[in-house]
C-alpha cells in the first residue's frame, strides 16, 4: 500500500496508524470525522480497516476454554500442599 | 468446591475471607480465574511447563497479598498483574518490536485468496510472537481496557495502544499468510 496517497487531507500512513483507535473509538470526534473521510475514498484504507475489524471480531468470539482437569487437578494439589498453616 | 450461588459472591468479598485465611473462599477465587490466568500465562510466556508454573505462582502470590487487594469489582486484572510479575522474573528482557509499522500494515494489506477465508485466528494467534499473544489476550479476549492493560503489562496507555495495533496487523498478515499457505 501506498503510505504517500493523500484522500482528504490525510495520507494513507497516518490512517492506517490510526485504524485501532479508530475501530475501538478512542478518536476525537474531529479525528473520527477525518478518517472516516479518507476511508470513504481510499478503498484501500477501508478494507484494511474493515479486515482488521473483521479479526478482532473472530478473536473476541474464540470460545474460552476451561482449564484441562489433569492441570487443574495439579494446581489444586500444589496450592492445598502449601497452604498456610491456620491462624493459631 | 463451588456453590450454585458462587457468582453472587464478589471477587472483592472472596478476597477478604482469603486475607483472613479462608481456604474455602481461595478456591472459590482459583475457580472462578484459573482459566483466564492459565490463557494469559500460555499467550505470554508459552515455553514447556512455564504456562502452568505461572498458574501456580499467580495464585500462591495471591493468597500471599491478598490483604494488600485494593477495592475494584473485578480481580481479573490484579490476578493477572501477578501472573505478568512471575512471568517477568524469568523474562526480565522484553525485546523491543523494531519493525516498521509500514511493514506491518503492507503486510496485513496483502491481498487474501479464496483459500484463506476461513484461516483459523486461533491459528494465527498461536503462531505470533509473545508479546503480541499477550496484548491480545489481554485487550482482545479479556476485553480490558488499555488502562487494565497497562497495570497488567507494566507498560503505559501510550505504549499499550501501540503495541495492540501492531498486534493485531501481525495477527491479520499471519492469517493471511496461513491461508495462502493452504
Amino acid at each position: 500500500m501506498d503510505d504517500e496517497r493523500l484522500v482528504a487531507g490525510l495520507h494513507c500512513g497516518e490512517v492506517v496508524a490510526d485504524l485501532t483507535e479508530h475501530l475501538d473509538g478512542r478518536l476525537s470526534r474531529e479525528r473520527t470525522l477525518r478518517i472516516d473521510e479518507h476511508l470513504q475514498g481510499c478503498s484501500t484504507c477501508r478494507r484494511l480497516g474493515d479486515e482488521i475489524a473483521a479479526i478482532v471480531r473472530l478473536l473476541r468470539e474464540l470460545p474460552d476454554e476451561p482449564l484441562a482437569p489433569a492441570i487443574e487437578a495439579r494446581l489444586v494439589e500444589d496450592l492445598r500442599a502449601e497452604e498456610p498453616l491456620p491462624h493459631g | 468446591m463451588v456453590d450454585a450461588d458462587d457468582a453472587r459472591i464478589s471477587d472483592e468479598t472472596l478476597i477478604g475471607r482469603v486475607a483472613a485465611g479462608d481456604s474455602a473462599a481461595f478456591e472459590r477465587l482459583v475457580k472462578r480465574h484459573q482459566a483466564a490466568v492459565f490463557r494469559f500465562a500460555r499467550a505470554a510466556a508459552p515455553t514447556g511447563s512455564e504456562p502452568e508454573e505461572i498458574l501456580r505462582e499467580t495464585f500462591l502470590a495471591a493468597r500471599r497479598v491478598a490483604a494488600r487487594y485494593r477495592h475494584e469489582p473485578s480481580a481479573r486484572p490484579w490476578l493477572l498483574t501477578l501472573a505478568r510479575q512471575a512471568i517477568d522474573r524469568r523474562h526480565p528482557l522484553r525485546e523491543a518490536d523494531s519493525t516498521p509499522l509500514h511493514q506491518l500494515a503492507r503486510a496485513a494489506a496483502e491481498p487474501e485468496n479464496a483459500s484463506g477465508e476461513g484461516a483459523s485466528v486461533a491459528t494465527a494467534l498461536a503462531s505470533l510472537p509473545a508479546e503480541d499473544r499477550g496484548i491480545l489476550t489481554l485487550c482482545d479476549r479479556e476485553l480490558f481496557t488499555t488502562d487494565e492493560a497497562a497495570r497488567v503489562t507494566g507498560l503505559d496507555n501510550a505504549a499499550v495502544r501501540t503495541r495492540l495495533h501492531r498486534a493485531r496487523l501481525r495477527l491479520l498478515a499471519t492469517a493471511k499468510e496461513n491461508g495462502r499457505g493452504r
